[in-house]
């Protein structure tokens, strides 16, 4: 089965990144240990170092379903690549114990690509309480692998759930535009949160945050 | 002067050090995986302590302007004991992948003891495995002895000698280790080790070449700004700002570079600091106000 994330990074590499890859690449009839794997996966920025997606990748992810594809680079695409095929050979019923394992043992940079894969893997819904444990992360990187520029949070997530997440994105100045179906999932409750934030921060004599008039007025439109 | 602290355990101290390293000009960091001081019980709290120097610590290193980068390995202390020793060597294949881990580290000897040859024989093999430069720990007790055995050690490995820096030198190892070819670190200790005074003589008697210097600062009587106290020193002395330049950033780059993972930036500099990057209770920043700095 083709997959546009593998389709991409195969034409994209030779040398030793494609020798790399070859032995890296997870088979789809055998399982591959999560050690192996987790080796592999935290591998791919050293080891796809200097490879470019092209304009034709970004349009090929979008139309893919990915959301602000112009910000991938080579590293995240070739981590979803590998997290797709390595669970071809993985029970589905394990699927969920397995990514969460790498994402658990990621860096920063694994566990927001992990994070950024969740809505291409089979049976998405699994994967909720990963990507709602992942929004009490401190790092920031982490964090706006889940809250910007990804479709499963408004896909998944229960109401109580994403209004943190988008509370908590304005809290860490991560700008709410970029919280993919915000204006589709706002809410009285939503608008009340951020109503009554702006409400402590001016009486705490600090500014109020523009992305609080911003939600207010989605509940208002 | 910008400067190159390459061993120092940041995961033992508090925001205020970040903050006094950041002004006194230190830009980049290398955290080795070491011994907390209290012995381990599980193999886990191993992976926990690797993900935070490959994670946690890294951020919190970036919102000061520094660069954070680590070396893993099995410390020498660590490896007598049987409940955790053979299952962190399992371990160390995945964290040596990771992208900020710049080499293999700190490994070496304590007591000299077989356990320790065995496991420092094996992440010798791993660096060569991995292609990555190698950071070595020599004793406190018998150091000298403990330093001559480390270099035979080196050579039997078969890795490349400008490959790996052996730390924690003295008026009494220094001739030896820079002989093999191996580079020369110098731990900057209250008391012990190594003093700023006795530093600037060393480099002046045997010059700047492959020689580095470090606070190795950790939980202990430790000072983390003995790089540029060191500074200091090396200036009262007489020593040229291109020697001192060399010692305590080209040299570390130099010699971490060789992983081709010590990315500094496109110029170098120090990152860019933002720290409205955090928030609330969590935050390292615990109600004061944010400073947002650009790239230098
Ligand atoms: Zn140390």
């Amino acid at each position: 089965m083709s997959n546009p994330f593998a389709d991409i990074v195969w034409a994209r590499i030779d040398g030793p990144a494609k020798s790399w890859l070859d032995r890296a690449w997870p088979s789809a009839e055998e399982a591959q240990t999560s050690v192996r794997f987790r080796a592999s996966f935290a591998g791919v920025t050293r080891r796809l170092r200097g490879v470019e997606v092209t304009g034709d990748d970004i349009a090929s992810l979008t139309d893919a379903g990915v959301i602000g594809a112009a910000d991938w680079r080579i590293d995240r695409v070739a981590r979803v690549a590998l997290l797709s095929q390595v669970l071809v050979a993985v029970s589905f019923e394990e699927h969920a114990a397995f990514v969460r394992q790498v994402y658990l043992r990621g860096d920063y940079k694994e566990q927001a690509a992990v994070l950024a894969s969740l809505s291409f893997l089979p049976g998405p819904e699994r994967y909720l309480d990963l990507a709602i444990d992942a929004c009490r992360t401190n790092v920031l990187d982490v964090f706006e692998g889940i809250a910007c520029d990804n479709a499963y949070p408004a896909a998944h997530f229960p109401e109580a759930n994403f209004n943190q997440m988008v509370l908590k994105a304005i809290f860490m100045e991560v700008s709410v535009g970029r919280v993919a179906g915000l204006a589709q999932r706002a809410t009285a409750e939503l608008s009340r949160m951020a109503t009554d934030f702006g409400d402590e921060r001016r009486a705490a004599g600090r500014s109020v945050p523009d992305d609080v008039a911003l939600i207010v007025g989605l509940d208002a439109a | 002067m910008k400067m190159f602290d390459h061993h120092i355990h940041m995961t033992s101290r508090t925001t205020t050090d970040y903050q006094n390293m950041a002004d006194a000009g230190i830009v980049a960091i290398i955290e080795p995986a070491f011994w907390l001081g209290q012995p381990r019980t599980h193999v886990g709290s191993f992976e926990d302590y690797f993900l935070s120097l490959v994670g946690w610590e890294r951020f919190r290193a970036r919102q000061f302007g520094i660069h954070h980068f680590c070396t893993i390995g099995l410390n020498p202390k660590e490896t007598n004991n049987p409940d955790v020793a053979d299952g962190v060597m399992e371990l160390l294949p995945i964290y040596l992948e990771k992208e900020s881990c710049v080499g293999v580290g700190e490994i070496g000897f304590d007591d000299q003891t077989p356990e320790e040859t065995r496991l420092f024989e094996a992440q010798m093999q791993l660096a060569v495995d991995f292609d990555l430069p190698v950071l070595i720990h020599t004793p406190h007790r018998d150091k000298k002895a403990g330093t001559i055995r480390t270099i035979d050690l080196v050579k039997a490995s078969g890795i490349e000698p400008g490959r790996v820096l052996i730390d924690h030198n003295n008026e009494e190892t220094l001739a030896a280790t820079l002989d093999s070819g191996c580079w020369a670190g110098h731990s900057i200790y209250p008391h012990t080790k190594m003093d700023e005074g006795r530093m600037a003589a060393l480099v002046q008697q045997y010059g700047t070449e492959r020689i580095t210097i470090n606070s190795a600062a950790d939980w202990g009587v430790s000072d983390p700004l003995k790089v540029p106290k060191t500074v200091t020193a090396m200036r009262e002395a007489g020593i040229s700002e291109g020697d001192i330049k060399t010692v305590v950033w080209d040299n570390p780059v130099a010699f971490f570079g060789q992983s081709g993972r010590l990315d500094l930036g496109d110029d170098g500099g120090r990152p860019s600091i933002d720290q409205s990057q955090l928030w609330e209770g969590n935050s390292v920043l615990r109600g004061q106000e944010a400073v947002i700095e650009p790239a230098e």
